[in-house]
């Protein structure tokens, strides 16, 4: 899943000589906490709500003024990102620069934004919750031609597969989590547990009927 | 007056000899109320057009729905559900469920003229289809039709399903409609298809509140269940004052049903009728239309609908199972029969989680009631 796939177009911005007021009544009328700054088609900083809250707060040293600019308190260099970017690199990054947004940038130019909100959609999206279906948690061996053999099952029973995630646990196994359609999924599991899968979910799964 | 719908048509959906939702699981009811020797009297529907179902359906759903049904080959099929092991392409699967959504609407039309007080609809509760998705064994959406042209009369209307799963279909359909009440009571998502039916899923706009739901832990039984019933559904009634009420009586909760986990028995099931019958008549002057829906366990499944025709009809329950009943059954089947219509007590070992899947379904009712209470005003 690429970052174009789940970003806002088009993103409402400011210039760097809005002032913070402006800027705050903005969020609120349009429901929303980034504004990236631009000037002359040019990104040249980016501003949250909870920067503005910060700086025109009574608590802080000098609080700044409403009649202030943006420019005064904006964050710049701006981290981004490119509409090609899988959305798993942009988390990697806002995780690591403990950031809420990240402006998406083409040929220099502001194409998009994408928010933390943006990339739990994403995760809804990939987990398939968002269709009908049952889940199914298996714990697989790590070798070759474990996930084959489980697809081969599902698709003999003419199964519908919505969704596959796996990851690794520690015991050299890899833990894969499905969304399927369909409603009989306990004599699948009965099934998989016969061939020799270990099922973690539906829970209680005996082998013999 | 109560008057039961049928049509002997119904068993032309029928998804193939492996499949859950089996038309034997009907005519295993109808046949033991012939052996009880207790009149079956009733009337039949008209199928309803394609047409009709766009008041529901998405027209280009119901066109493909249509054509496959037909035998016809549609390349994209499988956009809308089907041609899976839940929802295979069998010919003349969209006739007959064309006939059953008929007899929903045919329920609908009684109480609404005032020829009917209760209606019992053998068969349907299609509450797992979409706008434009086959889905859980569904295809056209008999519940939601019939609903429809309640509030189109002016009726408001409740829907109360008690079928083991979500009914996911039914409450997308009136999700912002503020005439619909729909409450569900079946498994955590958690755990079971469709995945959905969580305590925030509350309606939006003109619906908000309206749209319940109460998944219940693995392992319910029947105390916690009515438990549930008289703390949210009652009060929800109460509150929504509906012209009427539409129940899906699926029958899969049920201890012994092979697709999910709830533990509720025969006696369970009397009892939840039982109380579903007094709900109508304090809330909605008794007027009410009941369809099936679920059940995969056709011993249990059969046994537990004509349960509910003797209640509807008034008439007292019958101990024993007749024994040609059963003996033809049993051999049909190839599964040993109880001897008696209830289950026998105690039906299965004590739950050892029990305490915590009823202090679960309290929190589930508490946290519903304290979602809606600043609406329910």
């Amino acid at each position: 899943m690429l970052i174009r796939e789940v970003m806002h177009p088009d993103p409402i911005t400011i210039s760097p000589d809005t002032p913070l007021c402006d800027a705050y009544k903005l969020m609120q009328e349009k429901g929303i906490r980034h504004l990236p700054v631009v000037e002359n088609d040019k990104l040249v900083g980016i501003v949250t709500d909870r920067d503005l809250r910060l700086a025109t707060s009574r608590l802080a040293k000098t609080p700044f003024d409403p009649s202030d600019k943006v420019k005064e308190i904006m964050s710049h260099p701006v981290e981004t990102t490119s509409p090609s970017d899988p959305v798993e690199i942009a988390t990697q990054l806002m995780r690591e620069l403990k950031i809420g947004c990240l402006p998406v940038m083409e040929d220099q130019k502001l194409v998009g934004i994408v928010t933390s909100a943006d990339l739990l959609d994403a995760m809804l999206r990939l987990t398939g919750v968002y269709r009908p279906s049952g889940r199914l948690d298996l714990s697989l061996s790590n070798k070759p031609g474990e996930l084959a053999r489980l697809a081969t099952i599902l698709a003999k029973r003419n199964i519908n597969i919505h969704s596959i995630l796996t990851y690794p646990e520690n015991n050299n196994k890899i833990r894969v989590v499905l969304r399927i359609s369909t409603m009989e999924i306990r004599t699948l599991a009965k099934e998989l547990c016969n061939s020799g899968f270990e099922v973690l979910w539906p829970p209680h799964i005996l082998c013999v009927e | 007056m109560r008057r039961i719908i049928y049509h002997p048509k119904y068993s032309n959906y029928d998804l193939g000899p492996e499949h859950p939702f089996s038309p034997l699981r009907v005519e295993m009811v109808i046949d033991l109320l012939k052996e009880l020797n207790v009149p079956f009297n009733y009337i039949e529907p008209e199928i309803v057009s394609p047409d009709l179902l766009t008041q529901i359906h998405n027209k280009e759903y119901v066109d493909l729905v249509e054509a496959v049904s037909k035998g016809e080959e549609i390349p994209n099929y499988s956009d809308f559900g089907l041609g899976t092991a839940d929802n295979p392409i069998v010919k003349g699967m969209a006739e007959g469920a064309r006939y059953l959504a008929g007899g929903a609407l045919l329920g609908a039309k009684l109480l609404i003229e005032g020829k009917a007080n209760k209606v019992l609809q053998l068969g349907g509760g299609f509450h797992h289809a979409h706008k434009k998705l086959a889905a859980g064994f569904c295809l056209y959406n008999d519940l939601a039709l019939a609903i429809k042209a309640m509030t189109n009369a002016g009726w408001h209307v409740a829907y109360l399903d008690i079928d083991v799963h979500h009914g996911d279909g039914v409450q997308e359909i009136f999700y912002t409609d503020d005439k619909v009440m729909t409450i569900s009571i079946h498994e955590s998502g958690e755990f079971l298809f469709p995945g959905t039916g969580w305590v925030y899923e509350l309606g939006s706009g003109m619906g908000r509140s309206l749209k319940l739901n109460l998944p219940l832990e693995p392992f319910t039984e029947g105390d916690s269940y009515l438990e549930v019933i008289n703390k949210a559904v009652e009060p929800a009634l109460a509150y929504f004052k509906p012209d009427a009420l539409v129940v899906q009586t699926g029958a899969d909760a049920h201890f012994a049903d092979p697709l999910a986990d709830l533990m509720l028995t025969t006696h369970d099931y009397e009892k939840i009728y039982r109380r579903i019958f007094e709900l109508a008549d304090e809330n909605c002057k008794g007027r009410a239309l009941f369809t099936l829906g679920g059940g995969y366990c056709p011993r249990a499944t059969s046994r537990i609908w004509t349960i509910l025709y003797f209640i509807f009809n008034n008439i007292p329950l019958p101990e024993k199972l007749p024994d040609t009943w059963r003996k033809h059954w049993e051999k049909r089947l190839n599964k040993p029969f109880p001897e008696t219509l209830h289950d026998q007590l105690p039906a299965f070992d004590p739950i050892p989680r029990k305490e915590e899947v009823v202090k679960h379904n309290k929190d589930v009712v508490q946290r519903l009631m304290d979602a809606v209470a600043p609406d329910w005003l």
